[in-house]
């Protein structure tokens, strides 16, 4: 660039700083605003595309009992649809906010454990009669029903508890860790110790809880009038609603602006701290609507299982939730739920095939190797940056030429000049 | 003769027995463009760190706008009116730079008023003009991860301009800038002089020359001179404290 331009770039700035401080002397205003407009425009279109690409995958999902008749087939999709959803919850934790939970499994078990319980206080006993005691506690000498299964009578308070009391969990021990600005693995390790205690309290309180042995011989959950049976459609499409609006509900969470400040938390927590927002607020917020969606994915469990066992609060579980997450990709909501599904699916049918009898958990190891090595975004992360290859191979839509009274220097311009 | 804005007196921090910053007394009245220098070590970005809350003093006490700020959390001293730009640029790489400065206008900082907030709405006339302000406008979409270092950096300074804070604390806004970039940088500064009061952390003296109407330098954790920069350049402390590292020009 000539000298001439060289001094030409103060000039501008003071033009543009007056159009910034004073934007009612700027020249093409109109002109400016159309620019805008075809910008967010482009935002909006991607937000449509992901909002389709979402419902094709749920109506996908809520089509499959007209294809499928085979009710033990469809226990085993409805089943595979709860990991989907806990997948969920540990993306929008994990891949969003940043805090890694490794025990995810806790708040899905307690929400288990409610579904559980109010279940079993359904049941006629069959040692005490209508109103009596469930059998578990009669076979631990309990004379009088717990003050906390009492409220359990009441189905609403049951399907309350199971998405509240995950959820107050979570903000209590997030109001500890985030409060007291535990970061990273810190975080992780508490979060699993916390699960191995609820998870040790509920073996060792067996007369309240059944112990080692859960609490199984559950009453069936009906709603409005609909009974749904484990092995039935009913249960299928429940679950799939569930996991449809979850996953809808997240999606909105993570295009809000605390969806926004959630992901810029996760990338330079001390910047967003500066700016005024109180950063363990919003921690705890996603914490504990992930943990909300986990306890939600727990009592559809008890449903689609028929009980409720310690090992749904287990470490394998939780870590297995990670797994699934990292190879669907952590950073979207739809990928870590696919995810979930590729992986558990792949993992029934290896387990139950008789070739890969004593090799499945050898293969199985290799793919998330192959993963994590060559595709650490996941099965998401892998699609979107084809996709993004793809769009910048078709060419650029023609921009409208916009007038400035002189050329804008933007930084690259000024850089090449050096 | 404007009110002091911030007053920060007699402060003090060690960190482990060495004591960073002691006894510091500063005075900066509303809409003043204070520049800090001093040799490295001498404490200023510890300084910034106590304004904003990074760091936790010892003792003193530090009033902004008559009251003290010193015992609020980093989001309350924030709100109160303090923005902060880091030495090592920092912005939110993984999100584009319209969402960089979306979370930059933090006017609602509360988790549900947020939860439905979506899209820029009125914001984006802001955004958009900002961007243009630092040359992003082509960029608004860009991943920040994906900018130029001088770009980065005005990125950074942009973000701070949407939080619209009335003191901003510069901690060497032009590290890493070219020539141009640094002229460009000191035309917005005098521009943001009266309507913000800004406290600039530099080494370049040519910058500083360009941008400063007081300086302050410090030394030792301690203010050593105060004054216009033909003052300071004459001062015979500032040269002793310079001396070793090539001179006022080069530290």
């Amino acid at each position: 660039m000539s000298n001439q331009g060289n001094n030409r770039v103060p000039e501008q700035i003071q033009e543009k700083g007056i159009a910034v401080f004073r934007p009612e002397l700027r020249e093409n205003k109109e002109l400016e605003r159309f620019r805008v407009s075809v910008k967010n425009g482009n935002a909006l279109a991607r937000t449509k595309t992901e909002i389709a690409l979402y419902a094709a995958v749920c109506l996908a999902i809520l089509l499959v009992p007209v294809f499928l008749q085979d009710a033990f087939l469809l226990n085993k999709y409805a089943r595979y649809l709860v990991f989907g959803m806990l997948a969920v919850s540990l993306s929008l934790s994990w891949g969003y906010a940043g805090i890694l939970n490794l025990g995810q499994a806790m708040t899905f078990g307690i929400g288990s454990y409610c579904m559980a319980m109010m279940l079993k206080l359904k049941t006629v006993p069959v040692h005490t009669g209508a109103d009596g005691l469930p059998d578990f506690m009669v076979w631990n000498n309990v004379t009088e029903l717990p003050w906390f299964w009492t409220p359990f009578y009441s189905p609403l308070f049951g399907v309350l508890a199971g998405i509240l009391l995950p959820a107050c969990v979570a903000a209590l021990l997030g109001w500890f860790v985030f409060k007291g600005r535990v970061t990273g693995v810190y975080a992780a390790i508490i979060t699993l110790a916390a699960m191995v205690v609820v998870q040790l309290v509920i073996i060792d309180q067996q007369a309240f809880t059944g112990g080692f042995n859960g609490i199984t011989d559950l009453g069936q959950f009906d709603i409005a009038g609909i009974t749904f049976d484990a092995y039935g459609s009913s249960s299928y499409y429940l679950v799939a609603i569930c996991l449809t609006v979850t996953l809808f509900l997240a999606l909105a969470i993570t295009k809000s602006k605390t969806g926004l400040i959630v992901q810029a938390i996760r990338d330079e927590e001390d910047r967003v701290r500066f700016f005024g927002y109180d950063v363990a607020l919003y921690k705890i917020f996603i914490f504990s609507v992930s943990a909300a969606i986990a306890g939600l994915a727990g009592m559809l469990y008890t449903i689609v299982m028929e009980f409720a066992s310690p090992t749904f609060l287990g470490v394998p579980l939780s870590l297995s939730v990670v797994i699934w997450v990292a190879v669907g990709g952590r950073q979207s909501l739809l990928g870590a739920m696919l995810g979930a599904l590729i992986v558990t699916g792949v993992q029934g049918a290896l387990s139950e095939s008789e070739t890969f009898l004593d090799t499945w958990t050898l293969i199985m190891g290799l793919l998330f190797v192959l993963v994590v090595l060559f595709l650490p975004q996941g099965i998401a992360g892998a699609f979107a940056s084809l996709a993004r290859r793809f769009e910048r191979q078709r060419p650029a839509p023609a921009r409208k030429p916009v007038q400035h009274t002189e050329p804008v220097p933007n930084g690259r311009e000024i850089e090449s000049t050096r | 003769m404007q009110a002091d804005q911030l007053i920060v007196e007699n402060v003090s921090v060690s960190f482990s027995g060495f004591r960073a910053v002691s006894d510091l007394c500063l005075k900066v009245r509303a809409g003043e463009l204070r520049c800090l220098i001093g040799p490295n070590g001498a404490g200023k970005t510890t300084a910034l760190d106590l304004i904003c809350g990074k760091t936790r003093l010892s003792g003193g006490e530090i009033l902004f706008k008559g009251k003290p700020i010193h015992r609020l959390s980093e989001h309350a001293i924030a709100r109160a009116g303090i923005g902060r730009k880091f030495q090592v640029p920092s912005v939110f790489r993984a999100l584009s730079v319209r969402d960089n400065l979306h979370i930059g206008h933090s006017k609602q900082p509360g988790v549900l008023a947020n939860l439905a907030t979506f899209g820029q709405g009125s914001d984006t006339e802001d955004i958009e003009r900002l961007a243009e302000l630092v040359g992003l406008e082509d960029e608004l979409d860009t991943p920040a991860a994906h900018l130029s270092h001088g770009q980065t950096q005005w990125l950074e300074i942009a973000l701070i301009l949407a939080q619209d804070p009335s003191l901003i604390l510069m901690d060497e806004p032009t590290a890493g800038m070219t020539a141009q970039e640094t002229k460009k940088t000191a035309q917005l500064f005098n521009r943001l002089g009266g309507r913000h009061t800004l406290i600039v952390v530099e080494h370049d003296m040519g910058f500083v020359r360009d941008i400063a109407q007081t300086i302050s330098v410090m030394h030792q954790g301690k203010l050593l001179a105060e004054g216009s920069i033909t003052d300071i350049e004459s001062n015979q402390a500032v040269r002793d404290a310079y001396l070793g590292s090539g001179g006022i020009g080069h530290a």
